[in-house]
């Protein structure tokens, strides 16, 4: 089985004459959780409609499981699931009938009562959709999405509007389905829920692609981490700016904050310590991918 | 997990199994979409009690004496008669629609067609099952009549069928283009509510045609009036075939939206 479960080549599409896919071109590896990040109005969820079949693209070359979404929608369906941004189910449909309709859809590859053990659903069998919470809903979702047996999900802003222990769960549910085999293409406009849960990540900016890889090396790839520590006044910083490695100096009347080259931090530790400062709470963070992503967007990526 | 991806052209006995395949899904689509309905209340009161109460009051007011603003008919067979149209109306024009806009407002079509299920199947199911439905409540209606006001003998059976078949037909065709057209379910219940009653009161629901001013019955006539094409082969009061055409027309109309709305390219 090839490496590769999406080839994305100089993608393209526009709407009523305006461009809001510009090119775009990525690689998605089989088994890995690859995310899809950016601002709303990126093109994040188009990229994926295209990719699933459900919208056509205007030029560019896309390979989905070897297949062309387009040319070979009918094959390709199947081995998909999907998790849509914005679609519900009908208010009165119970969560079993869910389940017991959507497998049968799927030619029942999978038993539905299993599906619901498995993703803790079986108390809730009888609820209609209505009721259910926002996690609840979540959870029915991911199920459905992965009823026929998927070889590959996506995923479109699945955490969205869920309370902190709901996204912790889905996040959990995410990374189980990619361990029963399935690659999974996480939309989110989250960067902290793609650093955290993706193998990889696209950050798409107006259409094009920002940048792609591990969230380490794109964290990484911005170079710099940032010194904070309590100073008694700006004018103990006086000069920092000057050594080498240093990036900028910041001072808030209370702390300093020190944006500087990973290599620079023990220099300046030592230049700290030469003027008598020795304080308490030095820390040392490292750039999130939200911090590299904003300062890609600005241009301040040093 | 094992995957079986189709590599090789169908054989015929893959072909046929394919088609029952499709069947079974198309089953197992309208069964949950029985369900749905079954459980929305406010259309079951509305389909299912509205024509046989209806049937009841006016068939008690006007009696069972010939009379001549029911074309030398019985009042009381007329609204029998014209009762089983109103519960096609019903069905077609308020349950059908809103239950369409219903998905496709809230993203229930997206998510099937992401699944493989096309817009169309979706569709077929809601109309199969309404069309299930409008036998259930016709059969209500005439179970109410049955020891009330007794229920007309068919003066013309096979043009009642014609009609009926036709005039729900066209019904269930113009119920699912109003339903794939309006963006949402209050639109569509809006619509559905303007196109009730003038096909209710116009179409001889409520006072009889025969009774209208030339300019209503023009307008009637030209109207996809499923309750004369009912009404009047059974009482013998006309043959079907006046009715025949507008439905046909409307029919045409209908499915060429349908057409339209479900194969516009993917945008």
């Amino acid at each position: 089985m090839s490496n590769v479960a999406i080839e994305v080549e100089d993608l393209r599409r526009a709407y009523g004459g305006q461009p809001v896919l510009r090119g775009l071109s990525f690689t998605v590896h089989t088994g890995e959780i690859f995310g899809l990040a950016g601002a709303n109005g990126a093109g994040k969820t188009t990229t994926v409609e295209i990719l699933q079949g459900l919208r056509r693209r205007d030029g560019g070359r896309v390979e989905v499981l070897g297949l062309d979404p387009d040319r070979d929608r009918s094959r390709l369906r199947p081995l998909l699931g999907a998790q849509l941004q914005a679609s519900a189910l009908p208010d009165r449909l119970r969560v079993g009938e869910a389940l017991r309709l959507f497998a049968r859809l799927a030619d029942d590859r999978v038993d539905w009562r299993t599906l619901a053990e498995q993703w803790r659903l079986g108390p809730l069998l009888r609820k209609p959709f209505g009721t259910l919470s926002g996690g609840q809903r979540q959870r029915l979702f991911l199920a459905l999405a992965l009823v026929n047996q998927p070889r590959l999900v996506f995923l479109d802003e699945l955490t969205q509007g869920l309370d902190p222990a709901a996204r912790q769960e889905t996040w959990r549910l995410v990374e189980q389905a990619r361990d029963q085999g399935a690659t999974v293409v996480l939309v989110s406009h989250d960067l902290d829920e793609a650093e955290r849960l993706c193998d990889r990540v696209a950050v798409l900016a107006d259409g094009a692609l920002l940048a792609c890889g591990r969230p380490v090396d794109l964290t990484g790839a911005a170079g710099t981490v940032t010194v904070q520590f309590a100073a008694p006044s700006a004018v103990a910083l006086a000069g920092l700016v000057d050594l080498p490695g240093v990036a900028e100096v910041g001072y808030d009347g209370e702390a300093a904050s020190v944006v500087v080259a990973p290599s620079a931090v023990v220099p300046l530790a030592a230049e700290l310590d030469r003027r008598g400062l020795r304080p308490a709470d030095f820390t040392v963070r490292r750039a999130s991918l939200s911090d590299t992503v904003v300062a890609l967007l600005t241009g301040d990526h040093r | 997990m094992t995957i079986t991806v189709p590599t090789s052209e169908p054989t015929k006995t893959g072909r046929s199994a394919r088609t029952s395949g499709r069947a079974a899904k198309l089953g197992a689509l309208a069964l949950t979409e029985t369900r749905l309905l079954t459980r929305d209340w406010t259309l079951l009161v509305f389909a299912f009690l509205f024509p046989p109460f209806t049937m009841l009051v006016l068939a008690g007011v006007f009696g069972s004496d010939p009379d001549d603003g029911f074309a030398m008919r019985r009042p009381d067979d007329y609204y029998v008669a014209a009762s089983t149209g109103v519960s096609v109306i019903a069905l077609a024009l308020i349950g059908l629609p809103v239950a369409l806009a219903s998905y496709r407002e809230r993203g229930v079509l997206r998510r099937f067609e992401a699944f493989g299920i096309s817009t169309a199947r979706v569709v077929a199911a809601q109309a199969a099952v309404t069309w299930g439905l409008i036998l259930l409540a016709v059969a209500l209606v005439l179970a109410v009549a049955a020891p009330t006001y007794g229920i007309p003998a068919f003066e013309h059976p096979w043009q009642v069928l014609l009609g009926f078949v036709a005039g729900s037909g066209t019904l269930v065709l113009l119920g699912v283009a109003i339903g794939l057209a309006v963006p949402t379910a209050r639109a569509a219940q809006a619509i559905g509510l303007m196109t009730f009653f003038p096909l209710y009161l116009l179409g001889g629901g409520g006072p009889p045609r025969t009774v209208m001013t030339s300019t209503m019955r023009s307008i009637s006539d030209a109207l996809p009036s499923v309750i004369p094409a009912i009404v009047d082969p059974w009482i013998g009061i006309a043959p079907v075939g006046d009715h025949l055409i507008a439905l046909a027309a409307w029919a045409a109309v209908a499915l060429a939206a349908i057409l339209w709305l479900t194969r516009r390219p993917r945008s």
